[in-house]
């Protein structure tokens, strides 16, 4: 789950690392309150994803009456696909100079890395891609802090001493204190500014919550609100993945691995997958049911298949939930069904007595032949 | 032969009492596996399929001389739960449950690495040995004892890799399902030197997908062994930036992409097959 910049923000001041004053705001009144107090300010749209400046959701105020009017303009505008509900009004910080300082996961290893860069700002992938070298980096290992020297050590890399240094690694310290705490995924201040009193500050700030973690972080709610498909909110309510595709026909498999494997063949099929659905291993009966009509919502879908082992999921509940959904739809769908594995027979009986065709192979490849030809027999 | 998961594995069940748990237990029984005891805390002295419940993992190994473990437990609790087998000494931790936080599978990693501990998973369907046991929720009826070794990101995948195996008169002698979550105990290499040492096992077969890049990196590795090893990464036609799923696939930046994979295994002498269906071909090309 990405938190809105103020909400990281908010984070940072409670660890004791600066940010310019701001004030959040959701009507133009707020506006321009808080621009009376703060002065001339920036009117910052706090949706959860970057490359906002660059889609016109960052504006200069230099009047109160400005930041209203901003601020009335920003409201319910659509930015990157987010409808704007709130905007976080600040003090204008006339930065010296722009870092980068980031905390991430290395997967592979299991460790977070923390990186920083002299050359922060809009820049920093370009930055990163071209001269990689100019992006210092160093792994932590889990289960213990970050020490300030060990962060003066990376920081210095880049050029920095005296009181600038330690200022710096004070806030990735800090930054990592936060990593921990709120089980990020992703800690990045860019930019960290430096002002002309030689205060840093951290100008910016993106924080992404684990997703798993979200049951300890109470104060952050759901992300359902996030999702912008409608389709992809409805699954998510359903409890399983949905990405939506361009093609026209369905999927609904019971793990990813074979979800995209499916997707693969029925692209060599010279067809097109609607759409990526993996139950994971939580199967009943109304999932089911609920994810057959969700597949077929998409307007351009044919036929579905559904791909299914029997491993975890109980295939006999899974199957009564494909009847259910497929006998609810408006209007009857090509189905076809291959599901394999505990209880593979009483499973393909209940699909087989209600009409939809099962295939009992183990290549999903004849799944999808069997729906093609389906397919080709309508239209023919 | 096989590996990881041998004669002398003698596993017990943590979460054995659960709904899932039980269900699982009684397959695990049922395919063969020694499973001899449950771990529930607040359960002790009660049974499951006949398979004796303690509240601690320490008292299982004392009294039932258990040396590894399945884990069937809330993903809340997985991190206490895998320590805890951990400090008990046992050697092999099966990770099942999907949705760990992955600060947590972070302290695990390391703390299975530190004390030498194979930690298979998080979000794993486990692993198994035909004809010996498995520890996990694959359904036993997919696969065949016989000599190619199967390491797999997907578990879904790795059964319908193991079908086109046993309809070509192969086999498998283990399968390892390392986990589909960005952050996993076994690195592929790790999995790929048990193979390599095992005289039952001919050839490897690696079941990879997009997104990360633990599958080039075991290209290095791959490039000196014997065994032959015969490739397949599922995913060439997922949209890049978007997550499939499994929380680790997704293509990044124009990295970890079914080609980027595909390039780096077959310049270190793996067999990349094109589709699930070439595999049987490839490795007959190699071991007959």
């Amino acid at each position: 789950m990405r938190l809105l910049e103020y909400q990281g923000k908010e984070i940072l001041r409670r660890h004791g690392v600066a940010t310019p004053q701001g004030l959040v705001a959701t009507t133009p009144e707020q506006a321009r309150e808080a621009a009376v107090k703060l002065g001339p300010a920036v009117v910052k749209v706090q949706i959860p994803t970057g490359g906002r400046g660059k889609a016109g959701g960052i504006k200069v105020a230099d009047s109160p009456e400005e930041a209203a009017q901003r601020a009335a303009e920003l409201l319910g505008a659509t930015i990157k696909g987010f409808e704007v509900e709130t905007l976080l009004v600040e003090e204008k910080a006339a930065l010296e100079q722009e870092l980068y300082l980031g905390i991430t996961i290395a997967n592979r290893h299991g460790v977070a890395v923390l990186m920083f860069c002299a050359s922060g700002g809009m820049d920093i992938e370009e930055v990163a891609a071209k001269t990689p070298e100019l992006v210092h980096k160093m792994e932590i290992p889990p289960g213990r802090k970050l020490e300030e020297y060990e962060a003066r050590n990376l920081i210095r890399k880049a050029g920095f001493t005296g009181k600038t240094l330690v200022q710096i690694a004070t806030i990735a310290t800090k930054l990592y204190q936060c990593f921990c705490e709120y089980d990020l995924v992703v800690a990045e201040i860019n930019p960290l500014g430096i002002l002309a009193d030689g205060r840093v500050v951290a100008a910016d700030c993106k924080m992404e919550v684990d997703d798993n973690a979200l049951f300890r972080h109470s104060e952050f709610g759901s992300d359902g609100d996030q999702i912008r498909d409608p389709l992809a909110r409805e699954a998510k309510d359903i409890g399983v993945t949905y990405v939506k595709l361009d093609g026209d026909i369905g999927i609904i498999a019971s793990g990813a691995g074979l979800g995209m494997n499916t997707m693969d063949l029925i692209q060599e099929k010279g067809h097109r997958p609607a759409n990526f659905l993996e139950t994971g291993g939580g199967i009943t009966r109304e999932l089911m049911r609920r994810a057959v009509q969700l597949v077929a919502k998409h307007e351009q879908v044919r036929g579905i298949i559904v791909n299914l082992y029997g491993g975890v999921n109980p295939l006999v509940a899974a199957a009564e939930g494909v009847v259910d959904g497929v006998e609810a739809l408006p209007e009857r769908l090509p189905v076809v069904v291959k599901a394999l594995g505990n209880q593979q027979e009483e499973a393909q009986a209940v699909l087989k007595a209600a009409g939809i065709p099962v295939v009992n192979s183990v290549r999903t490849e004849d799944a999808v032949a069997e729906l093609v030809r389906q397919l080709e027999g309508r239209s023919a | 032969m096989s590996i990881l998961l041998t004669k002398d594995t003698r596993a017990i069940v943590q979460g054995a009492t659960g709904r899932i748990g039980q269900v699982q237990t009684r397959w695990m029984l049922e395919y063969g596996t020694k499973i001899v005891a449950g771990v529930t805390p607040g359960q002790g002295g009660s049974t499951v399929h006949g398979v004796p419940v303690y509240d601690n993992v320490a008292e299982a190994v004392e009294k039932e001389g258990a040396n590894a473990t399945v884990l069937f437990v809330p993903a809340r609790f997985a991190k206490s739960a895998v320590l805890e087998s951990i400090d008990a000494g046992l050697k092999l931790i099966v990770a099942v449950p999907e949705h760990i936080p992955v600060h947590d599978s972070m302290e695990l990693r390391a703390a299975a690495r530190a004390k030498g501990t194979w930690l298979i998973g998080p979000n794993t369907p486990g692993i198994i040995s035909p004809g010996i046991g498995k520890l996990g929720i694959m359904p036993g009826n997919m696969f065949q004892p016989g000599r190619i070794g199967v390491i797999s990101r997907s578990g879904t995948l790795a059964y319908e890799v193991a079908g086109y195996i046993n309809d070509a008169g192969f086999g498998e002698s283990t399968l390892v399902g390392i986990g589909g979550d960005p952050v996993i105990g076994p690195d592929i290499p790790d999995i790929l030197a048990e193979f390599e040492k095992d005289p039952e096992t001919d050839a490897v077969v690696l079941v990879g997908e997009i997104g990360g890049s633990a599958e080039e990196e075991a290209a290095g590795y791959i490039a000196q062994m014997k065994k032959p090893v015969v490739a397949y990464i599922a995913g060439r036609t997922a949209p890049p930036g978007r997550r499939m799923g499994h929380a680790g696939a997704s293509i990044r930046a124009g990295q970890g992409t079914v080609a980027d994979k595909s390039r780096a295994l077959s310049e270190a002498g793996a067999l990349v097959a094109q589709a699930i269906a070439d595999i049987p071909r490839l490795l007959e090309s190699k071991l007959k």
